[in-house]
């Protein structure tokens, strides 16, 4: 599975849940098949994606949000692995993180990550999280439903293949206005100013 | 009001602030205030529901600096060397994003530091911040305790309004507090 065949399906699988995604070439492709308000795209801050998702997590619990979902990836998610034992120790119901795993660092130069030889799902699970695996599309759609309606934090760990899809656009939009449209999506839903 | 520690004063501020929820990395300077904040929010042993310990300067830029894209407000307690291990999440994601966070950060790197190690990074840190258009607010021995609470609330205030991240730093040298 390419990683554009990944988002192709958690596009369909995420229309009403707020979505905070990792630069470059994920945020891209994402784009390229849906730019939606709930949408976070972030541009620039490597390895971010858990933490922003694990505070968001707590900003919305007690609403309607089932789950705050990170879309990740491995050479992301190893520049700041700290979100692993964070999240397990704080342990917000409604995280969950999809990890998707290339094993290279997929948009600076396909280098290689350490995910060949160090299993990112046990460590997650090392962490306490609920972890899931996937490596085709029925298995990642089975396997994200399961995981939607797992309290906790819970992480599903996609093997994708090397490479990013051609001739996608780059985001060249003022972060703010991410900030903006997200933001008015998300507190349409929570019932409170959130805690 | 007389007999708060500058550590409770400071707490106090946070709270005071609008923060709904504060994240620390640990030091032994900001104990005090990080017990301060526990204990009013009716925890325990450096837990409560809405103070969090965290293991790096990093994430808590990304764990309280997200909370204003759910319409809340978050405050991190800091030392201020940890600047040099958040300082791309504060300027790619809290600046670039436009999330208000308050940041209160001790000093290591004045007036009663030992360790030449750490002042080799605290003393650089005002300039560095105001270089990256971060507000930085100062405070030491010479204001009073009511002084630290209310600045400390009103920086929330100011990271609120402009929507910016706002860095209070508290030098607790000859305060009634400890350097380190
Ligand atoms: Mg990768």
């Amino acid at each position: 599975m390419r990683r554009i065949e990944a988002l192709a399906h958690l596009v369909e699988l995420t229309e009403h849940d707020p979505l905070v995604v990792t630069c470059a070439a994920t945020s891209r492709e994402l784009a390229s098949l849906a730019d939606r308000d709930n949408h976070l795209y972030l541009l620039d801050s490597m390895g971010l994606v858990g933490s922003v998702a694990t505070g968001l997590a707590i900003a919305v619990d007690g609403s309607d949000v089932r789950k705050v979902i990170g879309i990740e990836g491995d050479g992301s998610l190893l520049m700041n692995p700290n979100v692993l034992p964070t999240g397990g120790y704080l342990a917000p119901d409604r995280l969950l993180m999809v990890l998707l795993d290339n094993r290279v660092y997929g948009s600076t130069a396909g280098l290689p990550t350490y995910a060949d030889r160090v299993d990112l799902g046990a460590l997650a699970a090392a962490s306490g999280w609920t972890v899931g695996t996937a490596d085709d599309e029925a298995s990642l759609r089975a396997e994200f439903a399961r995981l939607a309606e797992t309290p906790g934090p819970a992480l599903l760990h996609v093997r994708i293949e090397a490479g990013n899809a051609a001739d996608i656009a780059k985001l060249l939009v003022d972060p703010v206005s991410i900030t903006l449209r997200f933001t008015a999506w998300l507190t349409a839903r929570l019932p409170r100013p959130a805690a | 009001m007389g007999t708060r520690t500058y550590a409770q004063a400071a707490a106090a501020g946070i709270w005071a602030s609008g923060a709904k929820h504060v994240g620390y990395i640990p030091s032994v300077t900001v104990a005090p205030v990080i017990q301060a904040l526990v204990e009013t929010d009716g925890g325990r042993d450096g837990v409560s529901e809405h103070v969090t310990p965290l293991s790096r300067e990093e994430e808590a830029v990304g764990v309280l600096g997200a909370l204003p894209l759910a319409g809340s407000f978050g405050a991190v307690v800091m030392q201020d060397n940890g600047f040099g291990n958040n300082l791309t999440a504060l300027t790619t994601f809290s600046v670039s994003y436009h999330l208000p966070l308050l940041i209160v950060a001790n000093t290591r790197g004045s007036l009663g530091e030992y360790n030449s190690m750490i002042h080799s990074i605290s003393q650089h840190v005002p300039p560095i911040l105001r270089t990256l258009g971060i507000p930085v607010v100062e405070l030491d021995r010479r204001s009073s305790v009511d002084d630290w609470h209310d600045v400390i609330a009103e920086a929330g205030t100011h990271a609120v309004m402009t929507y910016r991240p706002v860095v209070v730093l508290a030098s607790f040298w000859n305060t009634d507090g400890k350097v380190a």
